[in-house]
């Protein structure tokens, strides 16, 4: 692993290395004349004014908007669900531009994977303004990747206003990780098991009842290989199921703690994966695969995060109606998405003001509105002013949505990044090769 | 025979049009579980999200249009003095050129686009229409050089001398002697650049990121999100403008004077 | 000017841009494969990257699979492909609509066909309802696995739907070109069907195919978008195997994706050297 670990220690500095190495880049043949052309460009710029990253922490919160007025702002988010789409593109942007003058431009992609590698390629170019990544949607694992590498703006979170509306104790932490003002909250992600309840009228209370149940019922049953996000949160599932909580998964990465559960999780895995679907002999890819599964029939139960998902395929013909959400007993793990700005973005004040006008109370309901994306919002309705905390409450609960009590209850905390890196890779060695 | 070639034919037309029906079908459907042959419930909510102007399907046909239209511009004008030079001269290094020509179609793009893309970034081309072009130019090199030394290969450079020989000047010997000598080559050749440029995904998204929105990003990222009916309509918008150009060049793609054989003796 | 210099010239606007900006990423490909990156530090190149990438256990399997998909997939192109030409050089009924149908796949991109080809395969798909329909199965679970399999049968199948019809195309074109003059001696002489197809057509067939099936070869072994929407969990093709790397949120995986597309490479103009030398005849290439 030596010469990765490189890569994100010394991925700093940059622009004094490339003088350096300016000689080496003969190796790669490379013309003059682009040379030229990039050196023409780069005399357009002049920075008389101390730039924004050096004001911002000074700045009053007006003055932040002001300078946004004009900007645009490209916002890479995962693009697969049409009903975010619309709302970004539309309903979002749309208020942004008329409230801030700021142009918010949705770039939709099939994963962080793809942003991530973007702004890092940037980073190994030199090109520390002017990236073409400004917004991201991010979290857990790839929030810890970037902001390692320095790819990230901040920190920023503890100058928005509209952060008031969040709990503490929930921003300080991301799976683990410090966060440190890197980011600010977007939406909340509460797992729920969606399941067929024509065919299951009583669901299993929690993991073992429900791994006992798919022995009765072979090829009914399956997740998602690790390492897709939604099937390791199945497998951090079992692993709270055996330790019996959470609490041990809290700290840093723990060998010895690890070593006493894990073998038992892998035990219970392979023991019923000859009844899993495919008789396990192959798990869906994603999430999408295991819920195509469950419209069709073939699956009873599937694990997701966003307990507004089946509403949301409901209402759009992709689940049919006797779909269910439920929550273990033992409780569920939650967690929360955020908004990160890269390091070298153009438009680091529109991105604030984006960040802080998705925290507004107005936008969060709308957002979770049905006329809006079937959206969990993150903030603390104790925090909310009177009246909104009222509009959420009497927002309309689909048939196959949980009252957030229920949510808020049965919810249980992320283990670490470092124990979520470790899940994933044995779950590779230990079930899927054997 | 008979019987056995209408079998293979059938096999040919059923082969070739099955996957293509539940794309269609999922285009205009609502709900289609299992096992029901045809739809529950219909539904154009896909087609309100494709004309949607916050889906940015619209700007992305466009886009796509432009860039693939001006990458096969640019593929005629480098590649055809190419294939001239590799179907009729014989010349010092031929082999070499040849290689080096056809390797963007050999080495898997992935080994590049790493590399491609910190290149990009650093010359200021990235997050560009030239620049997107001009990336997607790479891959329809190999193509447009095959078809064109095809063609030129076949061709008789006296047919020139003689024209010229009975007083033509070099336009007018380009407009009537070699221009439909080559003419086959060079519409398969276009063929092939616009299709490529048009399916790009990998090298758009690494070049023109998010600013320049092209529909195979689009297409993409809706690829693994399981909306059947989205994923339909989208491939049908994708597909429909590719079937004009195949209307377009279908008759030079088979008969006797092809610019396909080329390809036989890449 | 004489004719080196001129045909250089000719050439130099197609070569200018493939050998700076292809070769140039190649370049910066292997060099960030051996972690050597003077840009960002890394200025002691060391083969650390690919020590690791061999020593990944999946890679055996991994290049088995490859080898077992790409592999098959070009062979029964060539097969399928020249069937298909012979039977569509003298169809006469519909013949230009089975042409342009037999056309069509070369305007459909892969993501599309795999997407439709999940839609198609799946076990809750088209065929397992037409097959259910028909009273074939009676429950999905019966209906074959065809996708996401061990064989990767889903994957060859994409691959045929595209690359049938350009082989096929070349085969038709050649075969026109080829004329019915040797078929008729052969006949006359007394050969019989299966000896005129297999001692006279494809003989003369062959040098044209080796080439374009090259091409097939080197995408199928080295694509990942196919695979990737329909393959299994594991092992996976190797191009997939670099996608994992490259897509990984640990972003000290990026010098063994390089490492691994390297290796891929080498092997594919490895497999190519050796079909020149073995097979290629009389071709340039």
């Amino acid at each position: 692993m030596a010469p990765g670990i490189s890569i994100l220690s010394e991925v700093k500095n940059i622009n004094k290395k490339f003088e350096k190495y300016a000689l080496k880049r003969a190796i790669v043949v490379i013309p003059l004349l682009l040379t030229v052309l990039s050196s023409l460009s780069a005399l357009g710029r002049s920075d008389e004014i101390l730039p924004f990253e050096e004001r911002y922490q000074t700045m009053d919160w007006e003055d932040i908007v002001a300078e946004a007025d004009g900007q645009t702002l490209y916002f890479y988010m995962w693009g697969g669900n049409e009903s975010y789409n619309r709302w970004v593109s539309s309903w979002f942007a749309g208020r942004l531009m008329e409230k801030y003058n700021v142009h918010l431009q949705m770039v939709p992609v099939d994963g962080p994977g793809v942003y991530i590698n973007k702004v890092l390629a940037e980073k190994q170019a030199g090109r520390n303004s002017g990236g073409s990544v400004d917004l991201m949607w991010i979290n857990g694992e790839n929030f810890r990747a970037m902001k390692k590498a320095d790819l990230l703006f901040g920190p920023f979170a503890d100058r928005l206003p509209n952060i008031s509306y969040m709990d503490e104790s929930k921003l300080e932490f991301d799976f683990g990780y410090p966060i440190e003002g890197y980011e600010s909250p977007y939406g909340a992600a509460q797992s729920v098991f969606e399941y067929n309840s024509a065919r299951v009228p009583d669901p299993p209370s929690d993991m073992g009842a429900l791994l006992e149940w798919a022995k009765e019922n072979p090829g009914r049953l399956t997740y998602p290989a690790p390492p897709d996000f939604t099937g390791s949160l199945f497998v951090r599932h079992v692993f709270y199921y055996v330790a019996g909580g959470y609490e041990d998964f809290m700290g840093p990465f723990d060998e010895e703690i690890y070593s006493r559960i894990a073998p038992k999780v892998w035990e219970l895995l392979n023991e019923v994966e000859p009844y899993l679907w495919s008789e396990g002999k192959t798990y869906p890819s994603n999430l999408s695969r295991t819920q195509d599964l469950l419209a069709n029939g073939e699956i009873w139960f599937s694990i997701n995060y966003s307990p507004d998902g089946a509403a949301d395929y409901i209402s759009k013909g992709r689940f049919p109606e006797s779909i269910r959400t439920y929550m273990f007993d033992t409780g569920m793990i939650g967690n929360l998405n955020f908004l990160a700005i890269s390091f070298n973005s153009n438009a680091k004040a529109a991105a604030m003001v984006a960040a802080n006008e998705v925290l507004s109370p107005e936008v969060q309901y709308h957002a979770a509105s049905p006329e809006g994306m079937f959206w969990m919002s993150p903030l603390d309705m104790e925090r909310l002013p009177e009246t909104y905390r009222r509009k959420f409450e009497s927002l309309p609960l689909a048939p196959s949505r949980l009252p957030a009590e229920t949510l808020n209850r049965f919810s249980l905390p992320e283990p670490g990044a470092d124990w979520l890196t470790r899940i994933e890779r044995d779950w590779q060695a230990e079930v899927l090769r054997k | 025979m008979t019987v056995l070639k209408r079998i293979i034919l059938l096999g040919l037309v059923i082969g070739v049009i099955l996957p293509m029906i539940p794309l269609f079908v999922w285009a205009f459907s609502g709900s289609w579980f299992y096992p029901s042959l045809l739809p529950q419930s219909l539904s154009l909510r896909s087609w309100s999200y494709v004309f949607h102007p916050g889906s940015r399907i619209l700007e992305a046909l466009f886009n796509s249009f432009f860039i693939a239209a001006s990458v096969t511009i640019l593929s005629l004008i480098v590649g055809v003095p190419a294939g001239k030079a590799i179907g009729m001269y014989r010349f010092k290094g031929k082999t070499i050129v040849e290689i080096i020509l056809l390797s963007p179609a050999l080495i898997p793009s992935m080994t590049v686009t790493m590399g491609m893309q910190v290149l990009f970034i650093r010359y200021g081309l990235s997050e560009t229409l030239m620049g997107v072009i001009l990336v997607h130019l790479i891959p329809t090199i190999p193509y447009m050089t095959v078809s064109m030394s095809a063609v030129f290969s076949h061709f008789d450079i006296s047919f020139e001398e003689q024209a010229r020989s009975l007083g033509a000047k070099s336009l007018s010997t380009f407009r009537h002697v070699t221009l439909p000598a080559v003419f086959p080559g060079m519409v398969v050749g276009a063929m092939f650049s616009f299709l490529i440029s048009w399916g790009q995904y990998v090298l758009t998204l690494m070049v023109g990121g998010g600013r320049i929105v092209t529909l195979p990003l689009l297409l993409y990222s809706f690829a693994v999100s399981g909306d059947n009916s989205l994923v339909g309509a989208l491939s049908l918008v994708f597909i429909i403008p590719s079937l004009v150009i195949l209307v377009l060049s279908s008759r030079f793609l088979t008969g006797e004077s092809s610019g396909m054989g080329g390809f036989g003796g890449v | 000017m004489n004719r080196n210099t001129a045909a250089w010239l000719l050439t130099a606007p197609a070569l200018i841009p493939v050998l700076i900006l292809f070769f140039g990423g190649f370049g910066l490909g292997i060099l960030q494969s051996f972690s050597f990156f003077p840009l960002i530090g890394l200025d002691t190149p060391n083969f650390s990257a690919y020590t690791e990438v061999l020593a990944e256990d999946e890679l055996l399997l991994s290049l088995v699979l490859t080898l077992l998909v790409s592999l098959s997939a070009t062979f029964l192109t060539i097969a399928l492909a020249v069937t298909a030409a012979l039977a569509l050089r003298s169809a006469e009924r519909g013949r230009r609509g089975i042409l342009f149908l037999f056309q069509f796949p070369i305007t459909v991109p892969h993501v599309i066909i795999a997407l439709g080809a999940l839609l198609l395969l799946s076990q809750s798909g088209f065929a397992a309802r037409l097959t259910a329909f028909f009273g074939i199965i009676s429950d999905s679970t019966d209906f074959p696995v065809l996708v996401n399999d061990r064989l990767g049968l889903g994957i060859i199948y994409v691959y045929l739907w595209k690359q049938i019809p350009f082989i096929g195309i070349i085969a038709l074109s050649v075969l026109q070109s080829m004329g019915n003059d040797y078929e008729e001696l052969a006949r006359s002489l007394g050969a019989k069907q299966s000896q005129v197809l297999f001692h006279v057509i494809l003989p003369l067939m062959r040098p044209a195919l080796l080439p374009g099936s090259v091409l097939c070869f080197a995408f199928t072994f080295g694509s990942y978008e196919v695979p990737f929407l329909l393959g299994r969990s594991y092992p996976s093709m190797l191009p997939v195997l670099v996608y994992r790397y490259f897509t990984n949120f640990n972003l000290v995986q990026r010098p063994l994706a390089m490492a691994l597309a390297v290796l891929i490479t080498l092997f594919l103009l490895v497999t190519v050297i050796l079909y020149k030398k073995f097979l290629g005849g009389r071709n340039r290439l």
